[in-house]
């Protein structure tokens, strides 16, 4: 994959993150209740939980601003500093992130389907992160003289 | 004498192999250069995660030290509990979500929320008082509603109180109301979980669980939570605990004015008593 077209895929991905954090932040301030596909909606008791919020600031409206600063660090001019701070940002997510998956399974025991869909972005966010900041800046081909 | 095109061949071959191991210099160098900048971004990267590892298992530390264990079944505290209510409900008659004899001439309405905490103190300090004095004697019946006030989340509010309501179809709703407010957690951190309420039934004695765990999927008992908040919404009520007091069909509000002491209901049961 050629550097330009990993960089649009994790900007894609980060801006479907973005939407669905938006979402969620939407909801908890509305108090609406998210449509769910399991019986008993634990979407909504899990948007209505204590864990909904961390030092009193909902975890979606923190989601949304790690998606925002993730897709800010991306569109920013493409830099080693960038890179990481792209990944650094990711890394950041997927650890809040598996925070939370570890509260609605072993404290809540619900699971929200927008929460895992929203865990799901931001690990496939993180590894693709990792990849593009490991590899670096490919440069144009033939710009490394090939010995022999 | 020297062939001058075969020297000019050897100097271009001299000169390629020397511009080959340039080549091969500069490449080595260049992938030892690559490998060095991979050693540090996988090192950076390294010092990232165990940073964000570190803040994470601190939150989730910080935020467990503010959430009451639950008491588990079987323990010293849950077996105290379980002796508690045995020894206060035992020997009296049950019916559905009633304590007391059918026919008492009294019937005092306890709307509350098995999460309200106000309502575990009332439970704790004043029914303690109550319940041999007037409904043991077969004077007072209570009849436990549920109303929405403590617990945030309206199926979980559901689910617990249903809990309840199923354990009534084996005549120990009481008892599993009892044990609820006995083991009661912080309000709103979320401690009625499944397991919560199957470890709860597994203490009541007695209790089929299987009967039970049927018991919990009747609509009837849903509707019953929905029509008490209905009842209470009509009386006017928009806290728990909330009361009504009275002979059969002429309950009236009672405001006590304290849900600690014992006192003031037992004052407004004589009165109604001699009334």
């Amino acid at each position: 994959m050629s550097t330009g077209a990993l960089r649009k895929t994790i900007i894609v991905l980060t801006a479907i993150g973005l939407c669905l954090a938006g979402y969620l932040t939407y909801v908890h301030y509305s108090g609406a209740t998210p449509p769910c596909s399991i019986k008993g909606n634990p979407c909504s008791q899990v948007q209505k939980s204590r864990y909904s919020e961390f030092v009193g600031i909902p975890v979606a409206l923190i989601g949304l601003i790690g998606y925002i600063a993730i897709l800010a660090s991306l569109l920013a001019p493409e830099d080693e500093k960038a890179r990481f701070l792209t990944t650094v940002l990711s890394i950041g997510g997927f650890g809040f992130s598996a925070y939370l998956t570890y509260r609605e399974l072993f404290t809540l025991e619900k699971i929200c389907e927008w929460c895992v869909a929203s865990a799901l972005l931001m690990t496939v966010i993180m590894c693709l992160s990792i990849w593009r900041y490991l590899r670096g800046e490919r440069l144009p081909t033939g710009a490394i003289v090939a010995p022999g | 004498m020297s062939n001058p095109g075969v020297e000019d061949g050897e100097d271009l071959t001299r000169k390629q192999r020397r511009e080959q191991a340039r080549g091969e210099r500069k490449a080595l160098e260049q992938a030892e250069a690559a490998r060095a900048k991979r050693r540090t971004r996988l090192t950076q990267l390294g010092v990232v995660v165990a940073i964000v590892v570190v803040v994470i298992v601190g939150i989730a530390i910080a935020t467990n030290s503010g959430k009451t264990k639950t008491i588990k079944p079987g323990s010293s505290t849950a077996n105290a509990n379980v002796a508690a209510v045995s020894t206060l409900l035992n020997g009296i008659p049950q019916s559905g979500n009633v304590l007391g004899n059918p026919n008492a001439p009294l019937t005092l309405k306890y709307y509350g929320d098995l999460e309200c905490p106000i309502c575990k103190e009332f439970t704790l300090s004043v029914l303690p008082a109550l319940i041999p004095k007037y409904v043991r004697t077969g004077k007072l019946k209570i009849e436990y509603r549920s109303l929405e006030t403590a617990t945030r989340e309206p199926e979980v509010f559901k689910s617990q109180q249903v809990a309840a309501l199923a354990a009534g179809k084996q005549q120990r709703a009481w008892n599993f109301l009892e044990l609820f407010y006995h083991e009661q957690g912080e309000e709103g951190s979320g401690y009625v979980t499944e397991s919560y309420l199957q470890g709860l039934a597994s203490q009541v004695p007695g209790l089929n669980l299987a009967a039970w765990t049927t018991a919990r999927s009747d609509p009837a008992l849903a509707n019953e939570v929905t029509a008490d908040a209905q009842a209470a919404n009509q009386a006017g009520f928009t806290g728990t605990p909330s009361f009504e007091l009275g002979k059969s069909g002429t309950l009236q509000k009672l405001e006590a004015g304290t849900f600690t002491e014992a006192a003031p209901y037992e004052a407004a049961i004589e009165k109604q008593l001699k009334g």
